[in-house]
């Protein structure tokens, strides 16, 4: 790394220090100068030099290791009230003039001490002999003082606020220091001694040049975030901004965003909207006389089985159809009415026409628009939910989206159509290579199904498609051919969001919500 | 629909015909040609040659087979059908199948025949099987339409009777069993009398077929008897009965299976069939009988229908080409179904047949031109726009079902006997996890944020979609209505964070509205409101009630709204 993005990546605090160097880039310096140049506190000095040395900008010239007594929270406490070795004494001391007998027990109930705390300041005492212990586990005093008692006042009240150097002190006081220092295992003690390390630093050779090359680069501020202030005052012409780690990876965020299947969905909706058609709705809950009946699907079609279809509960028919369709439906099934057809030659209930079903094709949609004065030309979509009466799992879900529609006009025959499918292929699957295949739907004549080649996914069957049988559209008061187009776009959904399961179009996993992103 | 398993070289050797060397044909041949019969290859073995084929059209039984895929490629290939002489060459004594009185009532029609001559193959014997059970299921909607009977014609003495008898009148030893019973004993314990017995519920008399000696042949549409009902490899001579409700759809099975058994070189003998009673076809029928009507179409509405001009010749080829019979004067065409086919409703499946007879590769595709304007609903508009809205907000959308349980859109929301919890439910109930339409959206959010309390927090999420709200003024007895439910999830989620976000929505859409107080039992009493626009109530917005999120068994407070977009947008 070059000296200068060497600088570059500085923090700071390092900046900072490596200034104070500056006049001087051979000085020596203790790490109290240091503080005192830089002004920084203790722990920023120390974050800064531990981050020099380990860029070997800076090195250790020099290191005195300087212990440091102070107190801790326990001997501030002692220092307030008194440690148990002074306490002890003292009562010791009171009870020999009233004469009155101690014990142990009486010492513990009255100065609220620990048995720890007790015992060990009795040890002590007896050590020194100022106390003796008698029978019937009484002490007395026995007059005499107590070196540790003594120095321990002193020490606390020298110590209290104020760490000082272990030097200062006179040998019997560091002895009765060392006694009562923190240790391992002996944690509540009232002193701590702490070594403080003075390190004498100077720059290392690339230090010097980076200090010389600070020093020439001018005294500006090295800051880590442009501010407010910075940008009012203009003072941010005399900084220096921090440059990043841009190669870190970013923390994570939730965005708001569409669902990736509506995504796919509102695709599939503009293009549709963009080729001309006019978007279409209905109920989620439909009579089998528009789901089923104006299609001219006859009742006893198997697709219209309760192993098929779901039937509603209550009201379990509607109150009516309207008429004229209901007639010209019935004549239709019955022996074709006016559609030059022969029917399907059964008696037509009218009653199971009124029955409640949950709409199980997108058609039903359509069928509804053939009734109420559809334009001529005029080109219709839907993108409805369907309910089928299926066994959920990989490949079936029980409620599903189909999109749907219908073309009517005087030019509309099979070749048309075809092209339609063509437009298709080529909006909404990118396809140029399309092959059609004859299919069988109960409501259209003649009737094809869609197959693709997506230049991702391979050949595809992309929907299904017809003229309306005249037995649908004339009972419904159209006169001039009508395609009716279905596409099939699940699958290529699943492919285009790397999914395999059906039912992960609609699942409840947020995590995957998130992070799924289509290739469409 | 159907799908069914052949052999490839069975299909070959029908192709050529009986007594030919078989045609073979190709992978790539046979998928090209199975445009022909709107099939489509499922699976296939190549060592043993099985083919697995999905046949598209309910309207065309006779394609259910192997013996039709190969007929309908094999007319392609040879320009025409062949005519099958049993339609035309009539014995002078017919063997005859003498009706009971009475069966009107019961199981009015029936049609035989016999074949002899071919001696039944392994493979054709298969197809005999699969066709009967095919048929008889998916045509003859599970033998209540039409059932067929296979019978060893060698023990058979004539004339057959379709007799009327009490249910312990008879007995014979079915299919199946050991043991010699009554047919009302059948209906009791044979898997086949407990599967199809409902056919013949309320009848005090059953159907029973029965030769001249006697002896039992069937009790259709039940069992046939052990004794002479079950056809074997090596058999070359063969009863097919076919009985039913409807006397065209009962010949129109037995000629399927009468230029079935042609096609593999046996011999047809018609049989009379005498009715105690009247027939649209009258009191002695000839099965198996050509139902064709013919149909006189103008060549132009063919040529309209299609968009392209192919002149007489071209459509008469064509459609002789797929099976028909025509014939051509001027501009129009006289056309006749073949015996085997009955699904000539309209000019148009005519117009389909010429398209699929000539490959609908032969048809140009041409765009439609005429101009039309695009555009979405309002509801969808106004939808699109609170949705951009919520994600600007921050939110992610999901989309759930809208088929849900009773249990999760009711009772976990603590709407149990509100009229909030009023559902529209399904009456043949799969599963009761799809069982009643979401009346709102909250617990198709709660269902997410129950399964999701490992993804990161907040969660924000939002979904636009219709939900089904009972309503007796309606005809349908329920509306479709179009809601956006949005929600709020974390430990620190609090209502007026959602209240924020409602207030933006409407502040955008340019709706005054206010939250007045509201009971609700979804949510925190004194944290609810109804939104109120227009003087309307058209939402509620609210801080979740515990103990909702208890029964979801979510573990952060959830803050939520929601608006009804139809009331909002007016529609």
């Amino acid at each position: 790394m070059d000296i200068s993005s060497l600088i570059d990546s500085l923090h700071p605090l390092e900046v900072k220090v490596l200034s104070t160097f500056g006049a001087n880039p051979s000085a020596v310096l203790q790490t109290e100068q240091l503080a005192q140049s830089t002004g920084l506190e203790p722990s920023q000095l120390s974050m800064a030099v531990e981050w020099l040395l380990a860029k070997s900008l800076l090195t250790v010239d020099t290191e005195t290791v300087t212990p440091i007594v102070s107190l801790t929270t326990t001997g501030e406490l002692y220092f307030e009230k008194y440690s148990p070795i002074e306490r002890v004494l003292s009562a010791a001391r009171d009870a020999a003039k009233t004469g009155k007998r101690l014990t142990i027990q009486d010492i513990q109930s009255r100065e609220g001490l620990e048995p720890s705390e007790v015992s060990g300041a009795i040890g002590r005492l007896k050590k020194e002999g100022a106390l003796l212990i008698i029978q019937g586990g009484c002490i007395e005093s026995t007059g005499r003082s107590s070196q540790t008692a003594e120095s321990m006042r002193g020490l606390l009240q020298q110590l209290h606020g104020a760490p000082r150097e272990l030097q200062a002190f006179s040998e019997a006081q560091r002895q009765v220091i060392q006694d009562h220092a923190v240790k391992r295992g002996n944690a509540r003690e009232p002193f701590r001694i702490d070594d403080r390390v003075a390190r004498a630093l100077k720059l290392s050779i690339t230090g010097i040049e980076a200090a010389q090359q600070l020093s020439r680069q001018g005294t500006a501020e090295e800051v880590s975030q442009l501010t407010p202030e910075l940008l009012k005052d203009g003072s941010w012409r005399t900084k220096r901004f921090r440059k990043y780690t841009i190669s870190l990876r970013a923390p994570r965020i939730a965005p708001g965003k569409r669902h990736p299947y509506r995504e796919f969905l509102d695709t599939v909706k503009t293009k549709l909207v963009s080729m001309g058609f006019q978007e279409m709705r209905g109920s989620l809950v439909e009579t089998e006389f528009w789901n089923m009946d104006a299609l001219f699907m006859p009742q006893f079609h198997p697709a219209r089985d309760i192993h098929d279809v779901y039937f509603v509960k209550k009201p379990t028919h509607a109150s009516s159809i309207a008429e004229p369709f209901l007639s010209r439906v019935t004549q239709a099934h019955q022996d074709g009415g006016e559609t030059g057809s022969t029917g399907w030659s059964y008696p037509f209930d009218a009653e199971r026409a009124r029955r409640l079903v949950l709409r199980s094709q997108g058609t039903a949609v359509s069928a509804h628009m053939l009734a109420a004065q559809p334009a001529v030309p005029g080109k219709y979509f839907s993108i409805a939910r369907c309910f089928r009466y299926d066994q959920v799992d990989a490949t079936h879900a029980t409620d599903f989206f189909q999109v749907e529609g219908i073309v009517l006009g005087e030019d509309i025959n099979f070749r048309t159509l075809l092209g339609l499918l063509n437009l298709f292929a080529r909006e909404v699957a990118q396809a140029k290579e399309v092959k059609f295949l004859p299919a069988y739907f109960p409501f259209t004549e003649p009737s094809v199904e869609l197959h693709v080649r997506h230049p991702k996914l391979g050949w595809m069957e992309l929907g299904g498609a017809g003229l309306f049988r005249p037995e649908v559209t004339i009972p419904l008061g159209v006169t001039v051919p009508v395609i009716a187009w279905g596409l099939g776009l699940d699958r290529m959904a699943m492919v285009a969001l790397g999914i395999h399961d059906i039912r992960e179009l609609f699942t409840d996993n947020l995590d995957l919500i998130r992070s799924t992103r289509g290739a469409f | 629909m159907p799908t069914i398993t052949i052999f490839k070289q069975d299909l070959e050797g029908l192709l050529a015909g009986p007594g030919e060397a078989p045609q073979p044909i190709t992978m790539e041949q046979l998928e090209e040609s199975l445009m022909l019969v709107k099939g489509e290859l499922k699976g296939q073995n190549p060592d043993t040659g099985e083919l697995r084929i999905e046949l598209q059209d309910s309207n065309r039984p006779d394609l259910w087979c192997c013996e039709g895929i190969a007929r309908q490629i094999r007319v392609k290939r040879q320009g025409a059908l062949a005519r099958y002489d049993f339609l035309t060459t009539t014995s002078k004594s017919p063997k005859r199948l003498n009706v009971a009185p009475g069966l009107e009532k019961v199981r009015p029609y029936v049609a035989a025949c016999t074949a002899t001559g071919y001696r039944v193959t392994q493979e054709g014997l298969a197809q005999l099987i699969q066709t009967q059970e095919k048929l008889a299921e998916m045509f003859g909607r599970k033998r209540r339409i039409v059932s067929i009977g296979l019978y060893r014609l060698a023990a058979i003495e004539f004339p057959v009777t379709y007799d009327l008898v009490k249910p312990d009148e008879v007995t014979f030893t079915p299919l199946g069993m050991d043991t010699v019973m009554t047919l009302g004993e059948m209906l009791l314990v044979h898997p086949k009398g407990l599967e199809f017995g409902g056919i013949l519920a309320g009848q005090d008399r059953l159907p029973f077929l029965r030769d001249a000696k006697h002896q039992a042949l069937s009790f259709p549409p039940i069992i046939n008897s052990r004794e002479v009902g079950e056809v074997r490899v090596g058999d070359d001579a063969v009863f097919v009965e076919v009985t039913g409700t409807d006397l065209s759809m009962v010949v129109l099975t037995l000629n399927i299976f009468a230029t079935n058994l042609a096609d593999r070189g046996a011999v047809i003998e018609p049989i009379e069939i005498r009715y105690p009673y009247k027939t649209a076809f009258g009191k002695a029928v000839m099965t198996p009988q050509d139902l064709g009507k013919s149909r006189k179409i103008p060549v132009s509405t063919i040529e309209r229908a299609l968009g392209q001009a192919l002149g007489t010749h071209e459509v008469a080829k064509a459609l002789t080409a797929y099976g028909y019979e025509v014939t051509t004067r001027g501009n129009e065409v006289k056309v006749t179904l073949p015996l085997y086919r009955q699904d000539l409703m309209h000019a148009m499946d005519v117009v389909e047949d010429v398209a699929i007879s000539r490959g609908y590769s032969d048809f140009l595709p041409v765009m439609p031109t005429q101009f039309t304007v695009g555009g979405l609903s309002r509801i969808e508009e106004v939808s699109d726009r609170l949705r951009a809205l919520m994600v600007g907000m921050g939110f992610q959308e999901i989309i759930s079902n809208i088929l849900g349980s009773p249990k999760d859109l009711r009772d976990a929301m603590r709407l149990e006997g509100t009229e909030r919890g009023e559902l529209v439910e399904v009456d043949n109930v799969m599963s009761q996890n799809f069982s009643a339409l979401r009346q709102w959206m909250l617990p198709s959010l709660l269902r997410v944020e129950a399964a999701s309390n490992r993804a990161f927090y907040p969660h924000r999420m939002f979904e636009a979609g219709e939900v089904a709200r009972p309503d007796p003024t309606k005809s349908l007895g329920s509306r479709t209505v179009m809601v956006l439910g949005g929600m709020i999830a974390h430990a620190d989620a609090h209502f007026s964070e959602i209240h924020s976000c409602l207030d933006t929505l409407f502040y955008y859409v340019n709706q005054a509205y206010s939250l007045e107080p509201v009971q609700h039992p979804s949510f925190l009493a004194g944290r609810v409101g109804a939104i109120v626009s227009d003087g309307k109530q058209i939402g509620v917005i609210g801080e979740l009630h515990p103990e909702v999120l208890e029964r979801w068994q979510i573990g952060v407070p959830a803050v939520a709204f929601e608006i009804d977009l139809t009331e909002l947008a007016g529609c």
